[in-house]
């Protein structure tokens, strides 16, 4: 249970936010209303603005307009205040390669104004948390590999027991098995001591697992937002996806069930149909293509995934290339739902 | 004030890892000391030339260990920037200029011990200093004071640039004043019209001239005078350009 101060201690808000670099809006008008206590997911491919909102909300760059309040307290007039609130874990970790980890660690959490005898027990004890207590003492951080710079860069973001934790692209370039450690260690801060936990990624299964809201951002604007399920929802409740031997197979496709599938989108050489119960369209779609000489090559029904989501509301997958035209109805379509 | 020590107790530290970064630099004011000294000495017996020619040239060491040890605060920075450490630090509650003064600090530290071993060097050498144990320490107190000088200039080009090789040029270019003056002879030994207009307008002129007056001569108020003038005027120019550059820097606005 939160109650409302405590919402709001923990909580980050924000109301026309802009950041423009010369002519490029990399934030571009960003409201935000996450309630402490949460993990919010904030999704986007790479130039979307996340880091850049990132940067904003943590002091380090000032927006060109807009406000944002963090931990109750404005990020630009209260810089100090809303540091020694928050931790943070950017893209690009900054480790000194020369300091130890326990150097590091004891004094990062003697610049938050941790004793110095208190330091040294929380640099153990963030050690064990992030896994790399069993490391020679005297390996210096720039020794580290990518996986445990990444972990001890999470551990100095820990020192302070901060209300608030900024992860930028925590696991980006991480081995399955230290993206697994990292969100069982986010989930586990959000479990046990409530901290609020704003992670950007370009992962739609990290968004997926972890988050409880997820924004979906695309140059620099917040084109969807809510819990996991109900942005599923949206596109519909299964998925028919059909499968074609080229692209032009496909195009024909898309405009050959029209009339049935309303619901539509192409990625590549697949077609995605969006259906409140798939299996009763089935044979119609079949039918049609049959008729139209157009030759399938599989067909699946799923549930839909972040995805589709993204794709309707970016029209642009993750990572596959996509078809303009339908960009530009799903977007039209988006504006007039 | 804690964070600042415990900024400079890091930069002193990395620097002991490092050796590597200092150790040229101590090596060649040293090689300068023993190569003049002991190759230019029949200097001090021309007419007219008072002390010894150890006390005039042991200056010249001095303000070269001075300049290159300032070369280090913008390492430092630069190296900071480049890992990505000065930001994880502009994420801590840590004062913004104590990310920038802790480096500097620690630079001037290490160049007034550089300082201090080529002095101590000299007094094996048998320097002895006219004005005594206070001017001794008043020496020290100039080199800090211009190797501060260059630590500000030094700051300013790394938080300009970012660049670890355009900012160690821009110090190396300092190097050639330490030799466009009355270096190696007192003025008027040197005939040449284009090095006496070069000494003129060269600030390290004034440096040389009043440690010289320290070591050789005595007190010379005129000559403290000016070269702490010369040496204070260029360190606020260097301090407001450093600290401009990093309003930038840390503000990122």
């Amino acid at each position: 249970m939160t109650t409302r101060s405590d919402s709001l201690d923990r909580g980050i808000a924000a109301e026309g936010l802009r950041r423009d670099f010369d002519d490029l809006h990399a934030v571009d008008g960003v409201d935000l209303e996450i309630p402490g206590g949460q993990i919010f997911g904030f999704l986007g491919p790479n130039g979307a603005g996340k880091s850049t909102l990132v940067k904003i909300l943590t002091t380090i760059l000032n927006p060109t307009a807009g406000r944002a309040t963090v931990a109750g307290h404005d990020v630009q007039k209260q810089g100090g205040r809303v540091r020694q609130a928050i931790g943070v874990a950017l893209q690009d970790v900054g480790l000194d390669p020369l300091m130890t980890a326990r150097e590091l660690l004891m004094l990062q959490a003697e610049l938050f104004g941790t004793p110095r005898g208190e330091a040294r027990t929380t640099a153990e004890r963030l050690l064990v948390t992030v896994g790399l207590d069993d490391v020679d003492p005297k390996k210096r951080a720039g020794a580290y590999s990518g996986g445990m710079k990444r972990r001890l860069d999470l551990a100095l973001a820990l020192v302070h027991d901060p209300r608030i934790l900024f992860l930028d692209e925590p696991t980006t370039g991480l081995d399955p098995a230290s993206r697994a450690a990292i969100w069982e260690e986010v989930r586990r801060l959000n479990d046990e001591l409530g901290m609020t936990i704003f992670l950007t990624t370009q992962y739609l299964e990290e968004a997926d697992r972890l988050a409880d809201r997820i924004a979906i951002i695309d140059r620099g604007r917040i084109v969807a937002e809510g819990t996991p399920a109900a942005l599923k929802r949206q596109v519909g409740d299964e998925v028919v996806e059909l499968q074609f031997g080229s692209s032009e197979d496909c195009q024909r496709a898309h405009d050959a069930v029209a009339r049935v599938a309303p619901n539509r989108q192409t990625s590549n050489r697949d077609l995605r149909l969006y259906f409140g119960h798939a299996a009763e369209n089935v044979p119609e779609l079949v039918r049609i293509l049959d008729a139209a000489g157009i030759r399938l090559q599989g067909l699946t029904i799923e549930r839909p995934s972040l995805d589709d989501v993204f794709l309707r509301v970016t029209g642009e997958a993750l990572e596959h290339e996509v078809d303009e035209a339908v960009e530009d109805a799903t977007v039209a379509a988006q504006a007039r739902s | 004030m804690n964070d600042m020590l415990l900024l400079i107790g890091r930069s002193l530290r990395n620097t002991m890892r490092e050796p590597a970064t200092v150790l040229p630099n101590i090596a060649i004011s040293i090689f300068f000391l023993f190569v003049y000294n002991s190759g230019l000495s029949s200097v001090a017996e021309l007419p007219g030339f008072q002390g010894t020619y150890l006390g005039f040239i042991l200056p010249v060491a001095i303000v070269s260990a001075a300049v290159g040890g300032a070369g280090l605060a913008g390492q430092t920075l630069i190296k900071d920037i480049d890992n990505g450490y000065f930001t994880k630090l502009l994420l801590t509650p840590t004062r913004r200029l104590s990310v920038i003064w802790g480096p500097m600090i620690a630079s001037a530290i290490v160049l007034t011990a550089q300082v201090v071993l080529v002095m101590l060097i000299a007094l094996a050498l048998g320097l002895e200093v006219v004005a005594g144990p206070a001017g001794f320490a008043l020496v020290v107190v100039l080199a800090f004071l211009w190797g501060m000088a260059f630590a500000g200039y030094a700051a300013f080009m790394a938080l300009k640039t970012k660049n670890a090789a355009a900012a160690q040029a821009a110090t190396f270019a300092f190097f050639p004043l330490i030799f466009l003056s009355y270096t190696f002879v007192p003025e008027e030994y040197v005939t040449a019209d284009w090095l006496r207009w070069a000494a003129t307008v060269n600030p390290t002129t004034y440096v040389f001239d009043a440690m010289r007056s320290l070591l050789n001569t005595g007190w010379d108020w005129v000559s403290l005078s000016v070269g702490f003038g010369v040496t204070f005027g260029f360190a606020t120019v260097t301090g407001i350009m450093a600290l401009w550059a990093a309003r930038g820097a840390t503000k990122m606005s």
